[in-house]
């Protein structure tokens, strides 16, 4: 009969400094087109977007973070509609706050899904010419319209438009006056796929015509998809900027956690706390949470661990996988 | 009309298009048709007290009061407004254009409606006609003043519709009348002050004067503007996160 196996003492030893690489400097000078600076909103006593400073220049850029983090509150004051409580935001060398004269350069779609039920598609895209004052205001709609594939639903009542297509439509009024900068804010909620991937293709299309395009999304393969750089944001904070790689590097080597249940816990618990890539493990009543400071690593040699050991694994869970939890610990860093 | 003037057409299909206008509408027919009654019975010519209290009591403010509150509030409330504000334009365009609609569409109806009442009221006298007119036009301005100062209210509160229609119901109804000193801050009298000013005739009622009446609705008008443009152009958007 072997020895009984003392339970392994809780160990939570200080977290490892993070491994991920400096990431890429900010876009700055004659390039950067959005700057934020030290911006800060709250609204009483709730902070909504805490001492956040960024530029970016042409291309796609990703506002990510999950909901109510300050997404759309930081979008709203890029686009001059809402007041930063402290610090500066300017587009183009510009304040946004009370300068209409900013919306020749910029164009918004927003979140909320409003649109005038009672207008066909190229009604709206006409009306939004028209306020913009351009020379040719029908081909302008026009071309707006085709931009966003709505043609043929164009002189149908926004009213009887699918969300996808309110999506569009509000797309096609924000490129009615062809402008440098376009600030979206979800702009693929309620998109079917191929409409998800004809404006990805559009967006890309934009950039890669030298706009500079500022879009935010609480899903991370969306942003993964379109771009290049990343701002994430949680609880009114930058929490990390740069290319996407990095931000996505950091994701996958900071600290996780797992839930494991084997056929012998106690040993388990205690082998692993001879691997390097394991830095805590604690004796749960349903099994083993183990704490690791490597991913790859762990998830690799867990299989073999156990099968040196002879113990059957029947469960491995990640307990921290949520976006949230990633934000969460970005911020900590 | 889109191409001409953009905002105007859209306040304008905006609210013709729903229930409400067709409300406003019935509204509106309420005094010809109690001018009618009124008539058959061998009823009171079309004098002063009629167009206060049918017209410029009830009728004429409730209406000013929906499309007023209306014309810019429901864009503000639904969150429309946002296609308005990210354009390069002044944003007293805007509530010009809003403005124009609202109190057009007040003065499409309470018009008609004052004309047809005063007609039906003094079909057997026909030198009576002069004063439907003078109350026609004095309730033209009234309802611009009123549908003005309710746009300005609406974009200073979401709930317009029912402070507007506490005004309507307790000061202009009850208070501004109560006292004399009141009376100047009242639209109703200063619209039942122009319309005695515009038939130079009887002014035995008359409460404020004609020039008064005239500083009072200019007042509110101008005000109106002035106030909706300046807290249109400090319209926050608050977003959801």
């Amino acid at each position: 009969m072997p020895p009984p196996v003392a339970p392994p003492p809780p160990v939570a030893p200080p977290l490892p400094a993070p491994l991920a690489p400096p990431l890429a400097p900010p876009v700055r000078g004659p390039s950067a087109v959005v700057e934020v600076e030290h911006a800060s909103r709250w609204y009483g006593n709730v902070v909504a977007v805490n001492d956040i400073s960024f530029a970016v220049g042409p291309g796609v850029t990703g506002l990510l973070g999950p909901n109510g983090a300050g997404k759309t509150t930081l979008l709203h004051m890029a686009a001059g509609l809402l007041a930063p409580s402290a610090g500066e935001v300017r587009v183009g060398g510009q304040q946004t706050w009370r300068n209409p004269g900013i919306y020749r350069q910029v164009g918004l779609v927003p979140e909320r899904e409003a649109v005038y039920p009672f207008l066909t598609g190229r009604e709206f895209a006409l009306v939004n010419a028209r306020e913009h004052g351009l020379a040719d205001p029908d081909a302008a709609a026009e071309r707006a319209i085709d931009l966003v594939d709505l043609a043929d639903a164009a002189d149908r009542r926004i009213g009887t438009y699918s969300k996808g297509m309110r999506q569009r439509i509000k797309m096609a009024a924000a490129l009615v006056h062809d402008p440098p900068v376009l600030i979206l804010d979800e702009p693929f909620n309620g998109m079917d796929p191929r409409q998800r991937l004809h404006m990805f293709e559009l967006l890309q299309r934009m950039a890669d015509e030298g706009r500079t395009v500022l879009l935010s999304s609480h899903i991370l393969e969306e942003v993964e998809r379109i771009a290049a750089s990343v701002l994430v944001i949680y609880a009114g904070r930058l929490a990390a900027s740069g290319d996407f790689r990095s931000i996505r590097r950091l994701m996958t080597d900071r600290p996780h956690e797992f839930f494991v249940r084997s056929s012998d816990d106690r040993r388990l618990g205690s082998v692993l706390l001879t691997e390097q890539s394991v830095f805590g493990v604690e004796l749960d009543p349903k099994g083993l949470l183990v704490r690791t400071s490597d991913f790859g690593r762990f998830t690799r040699r867990m299989p073999q661990v156990a099968r040196e050991a002879g113990i059957r694994l029947l469960e491995l869970t990640p307990t921290d996988d949520s976006l949230e939890s990633v934000f969460a610990y970005l911020v900590g860093r | 009309m889109i191409r001409a003037m953009p905002i105007v057409a859209l306040t304008l299909r905006s609210l013709v298009d729903r229930r409400r206008f067709w409300l406003m509408v019935l509204l509106a027919a309420v005094p010809v048709l109690m001018a009618i009654v009124s008539s058959a019975f061998g009823g009171d010519l079309f004098s002063r007290r009629i167009f206060d209290q049918l017209i410029v009591r009830t009728v004429l403010p409730l209406i000013a009061l929906v499309f007023g509150t209306a014309a810019l509030g429901t864009e503000l409330e639904d969150g429309t407004i946002v296609f308005l504000l990210t354009k390069p334009i002044r944003r007293f365009r805007i509530v010009l254009a809003k403005g124009v609609v609202a109190a057009g569409l007040t003065a499409a109806l309470i018009v008609p409606a004052t004309v047809l009442t005063g007609l039906v009221a003094t079909s057997q006298h026909a030198s009576l006609v002069s004063s439907t007119v003078a109350y026609a036009m004095a309730a033209a301005v009234g309802g611009t003043a009123y549908a003005l100062g309710f746009l300005a209210l609406s974009s200073f509160t979401s709930r317009a519709l029912a402070i507007g229609l506490g005004y309507v119901l307790l000061w202009e109804g009850v208070l501004s009348g109560l006292f004399e000193g009141t009376r100047v801050f009242s639209v109703r009298q200063a619209t039942l002050g122009l319309a005695e000013m515009l038939q130079r005739g009887d002014d035995a009622d008359r409460t404020i004067g004609g020039l008064t009446s005239v500083v009072v609705l200019g007042v509110v008008i101008v005000g109106s503007l002035a106030l909706a443009t300046w807290r249109l152009s400090r319209y926050q958007l608050r977003g959801g996160d």
